[in-house]
């Protein structure tokens, strides 16, 4: 537990010296969103149906900036086989990368959910929970394919930098379930269809974190 | 001799299946002769199934012994398929054209079954693009194994969401015989042509070996 948070709080303090994604990240989301609502000139009722799957697909590009650099401070500074040494087991370094590219993901969230709705001209402050509850169900299932996928690249090689192809459509259950959560929580229809798909992107999230955690051993072997 | 008899065996049973959907299963009285597109459509969009959860298995078997030889039944399940998904999606698409009018529609089994075949598309070729034998076989199991999750959602899209597709229609004793028929000789026929492939990568990765040594 404690080689967990010695981890996460390693990336966390580095990254906050460093600023080496996470600005980039935040600053390309704000960009995906502008020019979303730039080239976006829709009626009001169309904005609703179409601000769900903008914006979880704004997120997922922006967070794809910091799930690519997962494991690029060890790899460049050459302290990757240090880190593979330690008596720790690899599904502790997983949840550990996991966890730090879950608080980027919140960081991003918490910038983009408020902008997409202004942007849009929706109203947020009455839809706060619902939408909190998406970001906390979907984070971590599109964080983890994102953090696995990382590790299994940071191994090199040619096809490494055509992991990039694959992850969309292994995250596309998640993203398709919070963008259908997101227009039914902005049409207020907090009903049992919203449910299900909240349920089911938690599903995922349970489902790809735990394969994740399983699977990092192998992924990241030489 | 034995494969010759192997092979007439499952050219008659495919014969006899084809004659079945074509000739043998009544004209439905909706969409008429359109109809029998589910012959085709429903073995190869179980095949898909299948050859992802065999896909994710061997990977997983390969994992765990490290044998080549499981990432071979990888790649020709994945190989056939990528195929029957492909497969799946245009038989669909025509069945769609007849049945709504139009040839695609944002159905959630539709879109679940164009995800599960984007991401068959997406693990051959990060595979085509890794040259070590068995770095290929390792990411491939893992990515096989993760996308797995995608399977439930397709097989459960039409009962958890409400969508166009059809769930469990009703059908005359004659045709639910020529579809079980169908989905037998499809699945002989492709599990035999897996094999197949199989057989030609162990060659050639053997061969591969040869010229090293």
């Amino acid at each position: 537990m404690t080689t967990f948070w010695w981890i996460v709080h390693k990336d966390l303090v580095s990254e906050f010296r460093a600023r080496r994604v996470w600005p980039a990240m935040l600053l390309l989301g704000m960009v995906v969103a502008l020019v979303f609502s730039l080239q976006v000139e829709l009626l009001p009722e169309h904005k609703q149906q179409l601000v769900g799957g903008l914006l979880w697909l704004a997120v997922f590009f922006a967070g794809a900036l910091v799930f690519d650099r997962s494991f690029a401070a060890e790899r460049d500074e050459g302290c990757w086989d240090g880190m593979r040494l330690l008596p720790v087991s690899s599904g502790t370094v997983f949840l550990a990368k996991l966890t730090v590219n879950i608080l980027a993901l919140a960081a991003l969230e918490g910038l983009l959910i408020p902008l997409f709705f202004l942007l849009s001209d929706l109203p947020l402050a009455s839809r706060a929970w619902p939408l909190a509850l998406i970001a906390v169900f979907a984070s971590p299932g599109l964080a983890a394919v994102g953090t696995l996928v990382s590790g299994l690249a940071t191994g090199g090689g040619r096809g490494g930098h055509l992991l990039v192809l694959v992850v969309l459509p292994l995250a596309i259950p998640v993203l398709l379930a919070a963008a259908e959560c997101t227009r039914l929580a902005v049409e207020n229809r907090i009903d049992e269809a919203w449910w299900r798909w909240l349920q089911l992107q938690g599903a995922f999230s349970v489902v790809f974190v735990t394969a994740g955690a399983l699977l990092f051993e192998y992924a990241i072997e030489d | 001799m034995n494969r010759i008899s192997t092979e007439s065996c499952i050219a008659s049973l495919l014969a006899s299946a084809v004659l079945a959907a074509g000739w043998l299963a009544p004209t439905e009285s909706t969409m008429g002769h359109a109809q029998r597109i589910l012959y085709i459509h429903v073995p190869v969009a179980w095949l898909g199934l299948v050859a992802f959860l065999a896909m994710a298995g061997s990977g997983l078997a390969y994992l765990s012994r490290r044998n080549l030889g499981w990432d071979h039944w990888f790649q020709a399940a994945g190989e056939l398929g990528w195929l029957c998904g492909g497969l799946t999606l245009v038989t669909g698409s025509l069945w769609a054209h007849e049945a709504w009018g139009t040839w695609w529609e944002w159905d959630p089994r539709l879109t679940t079954a164009f995800i599960l075949w984007t991401i068959y598309s997406g693990v051959l070729l990060v595979r085509a693009g890794i040259d070590d034998p068995h770095r290929r076989a390792r990411v491939g199991a893992v990515l096989a194994i993760l996308g797995a999750a995608d399977v439930p959602l397709v097989v459960m899209a039409t009962r958890w969401f409400r969508g166009l597709h059809p769930v469990a229609p009703e059908m005359a004793p004659w045709m639910r015989l020529t579809l079980l028929l169908n989905v037998v000789a499809f699945t002989v026929f492709f599990a035999w042509l897996a094999n197949r492939r199989r057989v030609q990568l162990e060659l050639a990765s053997l061969a591969a070996d040869l010229r090293r040594e």
